[in-house]
């Protein structure tokens, strides 16, 4: 028992522990519309997103604790963006990601080139891999409030999210606002990545959103089943993860995307039985 | 209501040449052919609908109405606007001009009357879901996240009336075309509605299967008072099960009348096999 309670005796793993949980959690709920969308590659696009809206915040003058913040506006532009040109053409998920990816990247180094030579050096990595040993009781609030609403919304809304989803035009039929929908569902995505980057790190963030969405997509048969997979999935993994990687002394992100990675590999078994 | 008188016993007009609407106008009256009764009681009411999309006229001026009870065939080249028209009945877009009446309503508030068997089945393949979920879904408005015992027997109960009763629990991804259909034409009659679109409800489906599901759909808006339109290319089969045909192209209503009346003037016939995917279909019967 030692093994958990050890670990979990510090302040700075029970913040961790609560900030896991609530980004997986919630990314693994919206995780799975996503991925049913044809959106997986969403967390990666709105990641680097949030790249672009960190450089202008920095190039504004603001640190980088704080430039994450200003991020938030930019990043669920650049969401709306890509549900624009979803609807509005014929492009796929995929394609409509790329261009706002790399739009919004390049938008970052230009940024980050624009700054003057005396302003603080940036520590890309801290951004890169997330820090979320280093979450603080702040960046804790932010990250509940935001999981905890963008949950109970996307809960609120989930048998017409999924509806919408499954058949667009069958949902219009049943009267359920498709377009609405889908700009809140890629809104609300944007706001918990940045949430999430805050937390994790650009480079890992999209596993919490694809991996165990799509495990529990392997092994549910209903959409709803998904999802419950899904959720168990991500949580158990974030946990387990970060125990993990106090007693192996490994970084703690890239430990729970292995442990997440280790039960798609599982699923993936099971289903093939 | 249709400008167009109802009847009329002048000798059949020569293949026209389609310029003004008062051309139009003056050729249908030539048309023999036979309106339903403007006093019976109506489920559908198209009232000089035009529509427009993308700055293209795609639907000109079409007016025609339904009794309850009437099983219609809306035919038409590719591209005629029929599957337009129908987008408009649902209300999934609203009209250019004109108004659409379901029950006397506006399609927002008749989506209980309706029922839809899409044309191209635009679902996610991938999506988990069983026949009993998209069944239970256009009851809900909502997909269910858990289907309740009465909600089953209620799925189970129409597919049963469709003969598909053995699909209830099956993946929608694993059937077969034809059994496709039978799910979403249950779909379509478990709200119990007024009237339902079939728009090629046979696309994909074998020769005999086909004529099956046809003779199905027609039973059930017999036995249940149930108006119909069913959009099709394959005019020979079911040209003569339909009460009555509704002939569409470019957009502009050229014909409304019995089976036997429209099929019988060359022009229309002519019009509805030539240039267009009818003459293969019907060479496939
Ligand atoms: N959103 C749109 N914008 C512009 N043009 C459109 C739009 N939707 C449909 N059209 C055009 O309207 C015309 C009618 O299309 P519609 O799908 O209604 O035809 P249809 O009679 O159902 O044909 P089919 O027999 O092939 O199903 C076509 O020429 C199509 O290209
Ligand atoms: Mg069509």
């Amino acid at each position: 028992m030692d093994l958990i309670t050890e670990p979990l005796s510090f302040a700075f793993m029970q913040r961790a522990l609560y900030a896991g949980l609530a980004v997986s959690v919630v990314c693994a709920v919206i995780g799975v519309f996503v991925v049913q969308r044809g959106l997986a590659f969403i967390g990666d696009g709105l990641a680097h997103a949030c790249f672009g809206g960190i450089a202008i915040g920095l190039y504004l003058g603001t640190d980088v604790e704080n430039a994450v913040w200003m991020a938030i506006p930019f990043t669920v532009l650049i969401a709306l963006g890509i549900g624009f040109v979803l609807r509005s053409s014929h492009l796929r998920g995929d394609v409509a990601t790329g261009v706002f990816f790399s739009f919004s990247f390049a938008l970052g180094i230009l940024f980050l080139g624009l700054r003057s030579a005396a302003a603080r050096p940036v520590n890309v990595e801290s951004l890169l891999f997330g820090s979320i040993l280093a979450v603080s009781p702040e960046v804790l609030n932010v990250v509940l409030i935001v999981s905890a609403t963008a949950l109970v919304v996307t809960l609120l809304l989930w048998s017409r999210l999924a509806y919408a989803i499954f058949d667009p035009e069958l949902a219009a039929v049943s009267g359920v606002p498709v377009a609405a929908l889908e700009y809140l569902l890629l809104g609300q995505t944007a706001v918990v990545i940045v949430v999430a980057v805050k937390t994790v790190g650009i480079v890992l963030v999209s596993s919490f959103i694809v991996i165990p969405a799509a495990a529990g997509r392997i092994l549910g048969t209903t959409l709803a089943r998904a999802t419950m997979l899904a959720v168990a999935i991500g949580a158990a993994g974030a946990a387990f993860g970060l125990v993990a990687s106090y007693h192996l002394d490994v970084p703690t992100g890239a430990t729970i995307i292995l442990t997440h990675c280790a039960c798609f590999a599982v699923a993936l078994a099971l289903s093939r039985r | 209501m249709s400008d167009v008188p109802v009847g009329g016993g002048e000798p059949q007009a020569p293949t026209p040449a389609w310029a003004t609407s008062l051309e139009r106008r003056e050729h249908a009256q030539k048309l023999k052919q036979t309106r339903p009764d403007p006093g019976a009681p109506r489920v559908l009411d198209v009232d000089h609908v035009s529509i427009e999309r993308g700055g293209k006229l795609i639907v000109d001026d079409v007016s025609f109405f339904i009794p309850k009870g009437e099983f219609v065939c809306l035919c038409g080249p590719n591209g005629a606007g029929k599957s337009t028209l129908l987008k408009a009945v649902m209300g999934l877009l609203e009209p250019t001009r004109g108004k659409v009446r379901i029950g006397g309503e506006p399609p927002e508030r008749a989506r209980h009357k309706v029922g839809y068997v899409p044309q191209r089945k635009s679902y996610s393949m991938d999506f988990p879901a069983r026949s009993v979920e998209l069944i239970t879904a256009a009851v809900r408005g909502r997909w269910p996240a858990h289907v309740k015992p009465e909600e089953r027997e209620r799925a189970r109960a129409v597919l049963a009336k469709v003969g598909g009763e053995k699909l209830l629990d099956k993946p929608l991804a694993g059937l077969s075309g034809g059994e496709t259909q039978r799910v979403f034409l249950a779909r379509a009659l478990v709200t119990e509605p007024a009237l339902v679109i079939l728009d090629e409800p046979t696309a994909g489906v074998d020769v005999s299967g086909r004529a099956e599901l046809l003779r199905l759909m027609v039973e059930i808006s017999r036995s249940d008072e149930l108006a119909a339109i069913l959009v099709t290319h394959n005019l020979g089969a079911v040209a003569h099960t339909a009460e009555r045909i509704v002939y569409l192209e470019a957009g502009r209503l050229l014909g409304w009348g019995l089976p036997d009346e429209l099929l019988g003037q060359s022009s229309l016939t002519a019009l509805a096999f030539a240039g267009t995917d009818h003459a293969r279909h019907r060479d496939e019967e």
